[in-house]
Formats: C-alpha cells, structure tokens, sequence
C-alpha cells in the first residue's frame, strides 16, 4: 500500500430519513474546513430542489474534503452519498462497494429503522468497517445506551465506545472524526495492477457529456487513457480526470487506487455508464470485471399522458433531458383511446415514479396523466411462449393463459409492538406470507413477510403509515415471481371500454376494487346529456356497476334585455370547457376527474 | 320583403335598493335631479336615433332596468311623450314598463296609461316573506296584491309577474305557494326564472355559504312551474316564459327572432340592420353626452346570424322551421343540424313535428349544453 492510500479514507453515512445524515455530513464538512459555515445553508451533497424538500437524497455523490488529523498527519476523506430509499437499493450497494467504512447512524431517540438495517446488512455484505454513532443526544428523550444495545442486538456490529454525538449542536464530531481515521480502513488495492474502476454514479452535463463518478480500485487513471466498460465494451478516450470538490469538479490528470473522482470522455448517454459497471484501459485491461453489476429494472411501470394533448411533444423532450441522468428510466410511445399519445414508463419503483412526475411537472411545466402503476407480469401462454406485460391492455384474454405469475418481493418490516397486530392484518390483507418475526427490544418488532409487488405499488406506503401512526418502516427486495390467480379488471362507460382505466388484480381482489373504482367513477364524472351507466367487467363478466344520472337542469341564462353578444359568450364558454374534457369514449372527464379516480388513496 | 317593424329598449338604471342577486346596471337611492337629467338625455338619444328609424313603424316599446318607476310621474310622461314625438307608433303598439311593487301607486300607473303605456311587468320574483328578504328585495308580499289592485283600477288588462326560482333556502313547497299565488291574480303573462349567481353581486361574494337548491330540487322546481302553468292555461312559448293564448311578450320574442331593436340609456344594446351596438356604463359621462356612450359591438355576419338563429331559436317551442331558415341561409335548418339533433331527438331532448324543430321540456332545461354539442365554433 502507498503512502498516499495510507492517508485516504472512503466512507459513506448510512441513516434513516429524518435521523440526520445532512446534518452530520454538513458538521463533517465545518470541521475539515473544506466549506465555510456561512455557505453551509445549502448542502453540498443534496443538490436538487426535490431532494431537499423530501429530506432524501435521491441519487448518488460523492464529496472529497482534507482533514488534518490530531496525530498532525493531514487525510483525505472520500464522503460518498447513498440513496435512501428501497427502489434505489441495488445503487446504494454500488456506493457502499466504493468505501471502505460506513458511518451507520442512529438516532438516539428512535433506534434502528427497516431502512437503516437493510443498508447496514449491504454494508456487512460489502465487507465495510462499521462505525455506529448514536446522533441526537442532545434531545432529551435520547437514550444512548438503548441505541447502543439495539445496534448490537439487532444489527449485531460492537458499538461500545462508538461515537455518541449531535449533529445538530457540533458535540462529540471531533470524536468521530478520529473513529474515522483510525478505524476505517485505508484503501487496499493494487496500483500496478491493471485498472478497474467501479462506478457509482454519472450525470449528464451539457458542456462535458457525462460525468462518471468512480472509485478506482486497481491501478491508476488518467487523461489521455483509451477506456473500455467491462459490462458492453464500449470504449472511449478520457478527456479528463479529477477529484468531486464540494463546490464542483477539480482536474487532477489522474487518479491512483484508491482514490474516488470523476472521469468525462466526451460520453453522449449515462445509459453506457451503468452503475456497477468496472472501467478498464481498452489495451492490457483487467480480465475480470468487478463483481456485482446489474441492470438496472424497472420493476413499475405506469402511462404517463400530457394533459394537454398538444404538448406530446414536450413530455418527450422532458423525458429524455430527464433519462440523461437516469439511466433506470424508460420510456416507449403509447397510445390510448381514452388520454391519446403519451409514453408507457419504467421506474425503479413507486418513489422513483413519484419523482418523475414531480420533476416533469415542476421543471418542465407540464400537467400530467398518470395511469394506475402496474407490475410486470410473467405469463405463460398455452402455446408455450412466455410474454412479459407491463401495460394491463395487452394483458392477453383468460383462455390463452396457461399461468399467469406475478412478482413478489421480501419484505421487511419494523415497527413498534403496539402495531403488530393491525401490520399483520394489512400483510394478509394484502396476500402477504408471513415469514417470521423477531423483537428487537421491548418495544419493537421487525417482521419478514413475502409479498405481491404489485400489492406494495397499489397503496401499501399509506396504509402501512395510517395504521402505525407513521411510526412503521418497509423495506423489501424483490424475489422472483410466483403463479397467481390473475384477473384483468376493465371498466367500461356507457358500454365502451376505457383502456386507460384497466388493471390487473388479484382474483379475489377484483370485486372489492371493482367497486370502489366504479363508485369514484361516479362521484367523478360530471352529469352529461345522458345517463352513463359504469360497469366493472372481467371478460365479459360484469361485476360491479353504477350510474352517473343524467343531467336534468343546467343554468338558463336570463336572456332578455338584448345583450346576445353576452349570451353568445357564455355559450362560447361553455364550449371551451368542454375542450378541456378528455372523452373516454363517449362520456367527457375533465383530466382532474380523471387523476381524482386514479389516484390511490387509503380505504 | 323587408320587415319595417322596429323595437324600442329604455334602460332606466335606477332602483329604491340594489337587489343582492342584480347584476343590471343600476344605481340606487339616486337624486330626482339625477333622474331628471337622465331623461333629458335619454330624450336626445332618441331624437338621434329617430333619423335612421324614419322608415320604420315601432311595434314594441320596453322600459327596463333598474326600476322604470323609479322615476317621476312627469318624467316618465316627458319620456312617453318624446317616444311619440319622434317615432311612427304601430296602432297597436305593445308598450311595456318594468315596476317594482314597492314603486307603483294608483296615481302614476294611471298617468302612464295616459301616457300610452300599456304592458306592465311587475316584479313579484316571490309570494315569501322570507325569500323576499333573502334576495334583498324591498317589497313585501302584501306589496304585489295592492300593486296589482292598483292595475286593474286603472285598467290595465295585459300584466305580467316576474317570479324567481332557485332562490337560497327556496323549496319546491314554497315555490308551489308562490306559483299558486301567482297564478291565483290571473295575469296574462308569467316569466320565470331560475336565480343565478352573477360576478360582482352580493350572492356571488357569498356563493359558497348559499344554501342553494341542488340541481335535482331545482329540476323539480321547474317540473313543477310548468306543471302549474299548462294547468292554469298558460303556454309555454320561451324556456323562461309563459303567457295565455296571444299575450307573449312582442318585445322579447323580437330579440329571439333577431328582429331590429334600438336600445336607450346606459348599457342598452341594439340590434339595427345587421350591426349590434351598445352604450357604455358611466352614468354621468351619458348625461353629459348621451350621443358619445356608444360602441359598436359586432356585424352580424351570414354565419354569426345563422349561429344566434339557431341559439335563440331553439329558446321558443315554436322551435325553428326549415322554411323559414332556408329563406335567410339558403338550407333547411334540419337538412345543416339533423344529424347532430339526432341523439337528443332520440333521448326525448329535441322534437320534430313536420318542418319544425323545437326543444322538448326536457330539453330546454338543457338548452345550453345541447347547444353547446350541435353549434360550430
């Protein structure tokens, strides 16, 4: 090992929403003076509006600070950010393979959450030194030493004499900072060796294409270098090379093993720099890609239409700036009878779905239709092929399915015990197969169940907060598929199907959501000219059904005193509005209406 | 052949008290010195306007408002007086004023008999107390039966009552009572209509704490109204409007027909050899300049007349006939909107009896949106 790899630690903070980790990385940076406190306001790592507005962080940085350590010796600190939410769990074990350590916090009033113990066993996984350190001592509900024998109970990593801290106040992070040096292993890795980079993350820049943020592992890097990607061979030549200051890029000409920093080489789409990919040189490359990479799937896929049908040419523009730094989405044209031209698009999962939305809306200014999310769907014809669905209208009739299979995933959950009962209630609600169940302490439990993907996507998040008060967590990860008894729910008004509005259920599902999808219908669609009779339909089963009654009385307006012109203009008015209805078949919604029925609320 | 026939509108925007549904111009509670000066401009509008109408014979005169009572008895003659002054009367001329029953007395009524005034339209809009109250009206019930007293001692035999329905905290109960009341003073004409909520009025600021009628009540208010109407020998000749056997309002049906009209006064529109004009708003720049108030409003072209054709049209259960169309656009209206007609006429909405083609009851309670689906842009 060089003496430069001696003096560089790589680390990342694993935490659970809420517990933290902005505060503390903000503290790490005062204290290796890399940032000013008055320019502390904005976190470096979070650097979209979105992020901080949720509190999480949604794709991966990194940050490279200088610390001078009390031994008098200076260290360079690679901070690398990691996701915080389950559909970005297989780029969190990415970042977690670029450390070395990880700073596992605690919060000392909470404890443990589903969320910080799934990361914490991808850190065990990667081999990473563990550093816990119990934050919020400060708050007077703190309890330490309960933090400290939950991190070793449930987690079972020896937190004696871990750091006990706040983030919040400054106390203790010098403490820390030390655990950090001398705990954390410095990188190993060959420096001559051939090289191997893993990347962790890359974004698009318009003026330098994309930016590749890596970690090299063997070797050295540097401008100049013809590279090839181990996982499609692709090769480019390196334009730059340099270290992710907190305020931007700094060229260095090269990077050792080690060492965690960018590389551009003039690359058009972050879709050739996967995540998880290993960088080599084109010429005596490494041999053997480094272990672990994955494509990224989309496990949910939903429609996503412009209100506004003229503006399909701006929802694709939006889409692909937005797939530029997104690999993990994808988008394909789509038409449907009921919304017109649109796009059919794959996310990671719900939150990733959400995000998307919120960007196309808040950056791109467009008002959106978003169908009901779907799973992908394994079916096995009778003929034999085997097709994947991921849009419910090309779900195929019942007699030419032989088995239909469904994904499910394992599922996580903790919660505090005095919620068990009604958990379990919404697992088996949901056909959930309960695994086991293991107190972590007097107060807690953390529950494993199997359960349906496209339970989870429906309006699992809400109902598992309003029955624990917000106090349970979920994490799950998928699990293959298994054979269900599928059904494909349609809904059709004053006879015509709506395609937008089909889904595909669990048997024993459908009458329930047939029903309350056929009553929002009703409670949704404006009176018209005629009766519209909503009917719920499986084949040509109907099983549930409403009627809109028709209208019977719209505003007369007086008209007498001679004023058409002001008549005419109400009737012009009128007629606008009408514009704005989408037609599903023959009966108009406006889009509000619409969204009103598809959106998933809680029962 | 040219039709010669002319209307006249007088806007008088005056009224005792604003009422909280109003959206007409009017001023309340204004000095008679005011009102006075109002006239005199009115006076020379229509010695203006007499010039272009010199060919013409008016067979419809209107005072509107406000409240035409409002002003004085000799006002109101001086008005009548300059009317006859100026324009060719039809001998049979249907001449109308708006009162308010709060506004007439046995003594004025008579003068403006006198005066040739021969249609009165009295706004009674409830037999309720409370209703009354509610719409910010400043009669009572007892106000329409001395007014009322008062029309038949001086001998008017063609009145009409004004009745409102869809009034806030209004049921079909308390709207049948004021339709039996109505019906019980025996006029010859009875409009009604449904309340809206207009921009800038009082209701409009307090829409959302209304109790208003749901659109299911209002329905069975209006099934009701009409109800009661055919029962009682009353036509219903306009969606709005229902009248014994030859007493419709010559007037109004000459707006629904897209007949010639000249309107007078502040905000009055006219309807004059293809052109729509109209005055401004601005009660002092009027009397001061009676003649500098109007703006032109639009031309009717072929197909904005064909459009207000079939939007007014369709208003009246003589409905449209396929002729008389043909005659004005060159194609039976039936031959152009049959196809667009045909779900309504399905779904009992639209009639069609030989060459005409009219709304059902049904259908006019839904003229709007019905409109709204057969009318191009």
């Amino acid at each position: 090992m060089t003496d430069k790899q001696q003096h560089i630690r790589n680390f990342s903070i694993i935490a659970h929403i809420d517990h933290g980790k902005s505060t503390l990385a903000d503290r790490i940076l005062e204290l290796t003076r890399t940032v000013e406190e008055h320019e502390m306001e904005n976190r470096v790592l979070d650097n979209m509006d979105l992020e901080r507005e949720r509190g999480i962080t949604i794709k991966a940085r990194a940050v490279r600070l200088s610390y001078r350590a009390q031994n008098g010796e200076d260290y360079i600190f690679n901070l690398i950010d990691t996701p915080g939410h389950v559909d970005f769990n297989y780029e969190v074990s990415r970042s977690l393979k670029a450390c070395d350590g990880a700073l596992l916090v605690v919060d000392a009033t909470q404890g443990v959450e589903a969320q910080t113990l799934a990361n914490a066993y991808l850190a065990i996984d990667s081999d990473l030194e563990i550093i816990p350190v119990i934050n919020k001592i400060d708050l007077p509900s703190a309890d330490i030493e309960r933090a400290r024998n939950e991190v070793e109970d449930v987690i079972g990593i020896p937190a004696e004499g871990c750091p006990a801290v706040s983030a919040k106040t400054g106390l203790n992070i010098a403490d820390m900072m030390e655990k950090i040096v001398s705990d954390i292993p410095a990188p190993s890795g060959d420096p001559e060796a051939p090289l191997r980079c893993l990347i962790f993350d890359s974004y698009y820049d318009s003026y330098l294409g994309v930016v590749v943020c890596l970690r090299v592992i063997d070797g050295s890097l540097s401008t100049g270098q013809r590279i090839r990607l181990m996982s499609n061979g692709a090769e480019f030549d390196v334009v730059d090379v340099g270290v992710l200051e907190p305020f931007g890029l700094k060229s260095t000409g090269s990077l050792c093993a080690g060492e965690v920093g960018y590389l551009t080489a003039s690359i058009k789409n972050v879709a050739e720099t996967r995540v998880g990919d290993t960088v080599t040189t084109a010429e005596g490359g490494a041999t053997e890609p480094l272990p672990g990479f994955r494509e990224a799937r989309p496990m949910v896929y939903a429609g996503i239409y412009p209100a506004d049908g003229a503006r399909y040419g701006d929802l694709r523009d939006a889409l692909e700036k937005l797939q530029l730094n997104d690999a993990a989405l994808s988008f394909e044209p789509e038409t449907s009878v009921a919304l017109g031209f649109g796009f059919r698009c794959g996310f990671l999962g719900l939150l990733h779905m959400e995000i998307i939305e919120e960007r196309l809306e808040r950056e791109f200014n467009l008002d959106l239709i978003t169908t009901a999310p779907s799973v992908i769907y394994k079916i096995k014809k009778r003929g034999g092929e085997t097709v994947f669905i991921e849009n419910p209208s090309n779900y195929p009739v019942a007699d030419e399915i032989d088995v239909a299979e469904e994904p499910v995933v394992k599922a996580s959950l903790i919660t505090p015990t005095e919620f068990i009962g009604g958990i379990m209630d919404l697992c088996q609600d949901r056909r959930g197969e309960y695994h086991d169940m293991k107190y972590l302490d007097a107060n807690r439990a953390e529950l494993h169940y199997t359960l349906p993907l496209n339970e989870i996507i429906y309006d699992f998040f809400d109902a598992l907060k309003s029955r624990s008060k917000g106090y349970a967590s979920l994490d799950y990860d998928f699990d293959g598929y298994r054979p269900s008894k599928l059904v494909k729910l349609d809904f059709l008004l004053n006879g015509d199907p709506v395609d937008a509005l089909s889904f595909i259920v669990h048997e024993e599902k459908a009458y329930t959501r047939a029903r309350r999808i056929a009553e929002k219908l009703k409670e949704n669609i404006p009176r018209q000219l005629f009766e519209i009779p909503i009917q719920a339909a499986i084949g040509s089963k109907i099983i549930a059904r409403e009627t809109v009654k028709a209208m019977r009385k719209d505003v007369l307006a007086k008209c007498y005193g001679g004023d058409i012109t002001r008549k005419k203009k109400l009737l012009e008015k009128q007629k606008e509005g009408k514009k704005k209805m989408r037609k599903l078949g023959s009966v108009e919604v406006t889009p509000e209406a619409f969204m009103a029925v598809l959106k998933l609320d809680d029962e | 052949m040219k039709d010669t026939s002319l209307g006249l509108y007088l806007h008088i925007p005056f009224c005792l008290q604003k009422c909280n549904y109003c959206d007409f111009c009017s001023f309340p509670a204004q000095g008679e010195e005011t009102k006075h000066a109002y006239v005199q401009a009115l006076c020379r509008e229509l010695e203006e306007s007499a010039i272009k109408a010199a060919d013409y014979t008016v067979d419809t005169v209107f005072f509107g408002g406000g409240t035409p009572t409002c002003l004085s008895t000799a006002d109101l003659v001086a008005l009548c007086d300059h009317i006859r002054r100026h324009y060719r009367l039809a001998c049979d001329v249907e001449w109308t004023s708006e009162a308010n029953p709060a506004t007439v007395d046995e003594g004025k009524l008579r003068a403006m008999r006198e005066a040739g005034i021969n249609r009165i339209s009295l706004g009674m809009q409830s037999a309720n107390e409370n209703e009354l109250a509610l719409l910010g009206r400043v009669h009572r019930p007892p106000d329409v039966y001395a007014s009322v007293e008062a029309l038949h001692k001086v001998g008017f035999q063609n009145w009409s009552l004004d009745l409102m329905f869809g009034i806030p905290a209004q049921t079909a109960e308390s709207f049948a009572h004021s339709l039996d009341e109505a019906i019980a003073l025996a006029p010859t004409h009875i409009s009604a209509y449904s309340l809206q909520i207009e921009e800038g009025t009082p209701f409009y600021r307090e829409r959302d704490a209304l109790p208003l009628p749901d659109e299911d009540t209002e329905a069975a208010m209006a099934a009701l109204l009409y109800q009661k109407m055919a029962k009682a020998g009353y036509h219903r000749y306009e969606i709005s409007n229902f009248a014994r056997p030859g007493f419709e309002s010559r007037h109004n049906l000459r707006y629904w027909r897209m007949r010639d009209y000249l309107g007078f006064g502040i905000t009055a529109h006219s309807c004059f050899a293809h052109e729509r004009f109209y005055n401004r708003e601005g009660l002092a720049d009027y009397i001061r300049d009676p003649l500098g108030a109007r703006e032109r409003e639009e031309t009717l072209t072929p197909a904005t007349r064909e459009y207000e054709t079939v939007m007014l049209g369709l208003r009246l259960s003589a409905g449209i006939d396929d002729d008389t169309f043909a005659t004005t656009f060159g194609y039976g209206f039936f031959e152009k909107y049959g196809a667009r007609l045909a779900p309504f006429l399905a779904a009992g909405l639209a009639r069609r009896e030989g060459k005409k083609t009219c709304l059902t009851a049904d259908g006019m309670a839904l003229s709007n949106a019905i409109l709204a689906e057969i009318l191009e842009d």
